[in-house]
């Protein structure tokens, strides 16, 4: 309990206290520039009857869904190799496979705009392969260079823990599964996915919960078609200057963040369960 | 309850630290020493400060906003600066917060040299001969185009913007202190009736319109010059500074003058009632008044300056290549001057436009 207690002040000082500040504006309105303090649900019927609200909530969910669906399947392999194959200086092939996270998350995301940008790499690539005539527009200012960027920003968020998980299989189970006939693709569907599912299940979730109010990559990237929740959370702060409504966002966000992690972590449990 | 009263509980909630701006809390990783200036992003560069760096050795400190409205925000919430720069549209809003001291006139030293009918704005009259906004850069707000690439239908005109044939090549300013006026200019609503229901729904209406055909709307100019540029656009609303940059990298662009009038205006500088670093908020301000900074903004930007002795070294030539007169009002009324309005306004333009631009 005393060891707990810093790490628990923390906790009620930087999450809980804010967030039931939060909560508190989400049920006051604003008004010019102060607040009408009187509590209501307004924001929250608001939220439900304008059109724009429920649809960049949706979007943002579905694009850090596919973001997490392709994150954790491209970096499974990678855990794997580093996990089965390397078996010496391990740890000098994580610090590689980490190295490019160490820079900066906005410097990423601008790189990404070099790479996708009209006159980019790709483009430019592609144009001097003579592959194509004119620059491809919808890499940049789309969900799908979105959905790139955050893939590639978050990726060292889903090795780790795929690794950490890969790693801590005993080895003679597969072998026991050789042994038994089993071959390679049945062996792995029945040892090595099933036991590295924690892994697949914290890496997910370390992907999905952040990047789904991420608000720096669209605004770069989505053009006006991808821009996110996170973006109008922003703008209710900035120029809309709606505090309550921004406030109300965020609480809504959150709760469904939590609905679909807690749906996922259901599922994930079921599929366990018939597997073994 | 207000802003600041609300941002002073929270820090009485402890939790101050961790939120955004703050009372009493300045430009981080600055010098304490320095003025700091709260800007345009584009304006935070050495070319503007020249007498400044010289008395004191170093640059002011500088943070930038996107757009006027953002900045008032944040400074309403409690973040103090030196030296601010709104526009003449914003001016009596940013009077009216309490926020701001009158800049005295007799403290800077280029005043004699400022073109009396830039001081002259609707609300800018401290008392004593004194001025809420010394004025700094004024311009244009229309449409630059590549003349290689955008095919001309008779006059140039605001509807180029709005030129199905460009669709996802055209550009605009993300920010509705731009953008919402020259729509109105668009939907020839007259800017004395845009605070009305109808005009409100006349200019959604060409916004709307134009939204389809807008690849990306940002308060990144030089996201917008480099896409004139690269060919990835033929066309956006800029300011004056884009074409200019553009024409001296050898781009073939040109500032549109549109047959409907562009949109004109005149920005300038406040002093934040707060200041920490007074005299040398002054020395910003003076240091942006010089003639050197009004050569820079004219020669190299094509913005207008406030300094009539910075206009004498240009010829007349330059001066109408450059879309810009030794006489302001010559530039201003011939445009569509932007006129202030209410806070409510600001916030009901801010919250449609924003749904516009996500598609709704």
């Amino acid at each position: 309990m005393v060891l707990l207690s810093p790490a628990f002040g923390f906790m009620l000082v930087a999450l809980l206290v804010p967030f039931g500040i939060l909560l508190l504006m989400s049920l006051w309105t604003a008004q010019g520039f102060g607040f009408d303090t009187s509590l209501t649900l307004d924001n929250y019927r608001q939220l439900l009857e304008r059109p724009i609200y429920g649809a960049l909530m949706e979007r943002s969910l579905s694009i850090s869904g596919s973001v997490t669906i392709a994150t954790v399947i491209l970096c499974y392999p990678m855990a794997y190799y580093v996990a089965f194959h390397v078996h010496r200086n391990k740890m000098i092939w994580l610090v590689f496979i980490t190295l490019p996270f160490w820079t900066s998350y906005l410097l990423r995301v601008f790189a990404w705009k070099v790479v996708l940008g009209y006159e980019g790499v790709i483009n430019s690539g592609l144009m001097s392969l003579g592959l194509i005539e004119a620059p491809l527009e919808f890499l940049l200012y789309s969900q799908s260079a979105v959905v790139i960027t955050l893939a590639h920003a978050w990726a060292a968020f889903a090795i780790l823990p795929l690794y950490v998980s890969l790693e801590k299989i005993d080895k003679s189970l597969l072998e026991a599964a050789t042994d038994l006939g089993d071959g390679p693709v049945a062996r792995f569907m029945r040892i090595t996915l099933p036991l590295s599912l924690p892994g697949v299940i914290s890496a997910s979730l370390l992907i999905f919960i952040p990047t789904t109010g991420d608000y720096i990559t669209p605004a770069l990237l989505g053009g006006p078609d991808g821009a996110m929740i996170g973006n109008l959370i922003q703008k209710q702060f900035g120029p809309i200057n709606n505090w309550p409504m921004g406030a109300t966002l965020a609480i809504v966000l959150m709760l469904c963040i939590a609905v679909v992690s807690g749906i996922f972590i259901l599922l994930t449990m079921l599929v366990r369960r018939r597997i073994s | 309850m207000s802003r600041r009263a609300f941002t002073r509980s929270l820090m009485a909630a402890g939790v101050g630290m961790f939120s955004v701006p703050l009372a009493g809390r300045r430009a981080l990783a600055a010098s304490d020493d320095e003025a700091t200036f709260f800007t345009w992003g584009g304006y935070d560069i050495p070319e503007l400060f020249g007498e400044y760096k010289e008395k004191h050795g170093a640059l002011p400190n500088f943070a930038t906003f996107g757009g006027s409205e953002e900045a008032l925000t944040k400074m309403r919430a409690g973040y103090v600066v030196d030296v601010s720069h709104p526009c003449n549209q914003a001016l009596t809003r940013w009077v009216s917060s309490g926020l701001f001291q009158p800049v005295q006139t007799d403290r800077l030293a280029h005043w004699g040299d400022v073109m009396p009918e830039l001081v002259d704005l609707p609300g800018n009259d401290a008392e004593g001969g004194n001025v809420w906004m010394a004025p700094f850069d004024w311009g244009q707000t229309s449409v630059t185009y590549r003349t290689d690439m955008f095919e001309l239908e008779g006059e140039e005109s605001w509807d180029m913007l709005w030129d199905e044939r460009y669709k996802g090549r055209l550009g605009s300013l993300a920010s509705g202190g731009d953008a919402w006026w020259c729509g109105a200019i668009k939907a020839e609503v007259d800017f004395k009736d845009i605070d009305t229901p109808e005009a409100f729904d006349k200019i959604a209406a060409v916004m709307r319109e134009q939204r389809p055909l807008i690849r990306v709307y940002t308060d990144d100019t030089t996201t917008l010059e480099q896409a004139l540029a690269s060919g990835e656009m033929v066309a956006a609303m800029t300011w004056n500074s884009s074409a200019v940059l553009l024409q001296s990298e050898g781009v073939p662009v040109k500032f549109a003058k549109p047959k409907e009038g562009a949109l004109t205006w005149v920005c300038g500088v406040m002093i934040h009632k707060d200041a920490p670093n007074l005299d040398r908020a002054y020395d910003v301000i003076d240091s942006l008044l010089s003639v050197e900074t009004g050569k820079f903004m004219i020669g190299e930007w094509g913005y207008g300056h406030p300094s009539k002795k910075a206009f004498e070294l240009f010829d007349d030539e330059t001066l109408q290549g450059l879309g810009l007169s030794a006489n302001p009002s010559n530039i201003l009324d011939a445009g569509h001057f932007q006129i202030p309005q209410s806070q409510e306004w600001e916030t009901k333009m801010n919250a449609m436009f924003e749904e516009i631009k996500a598609g709704f």
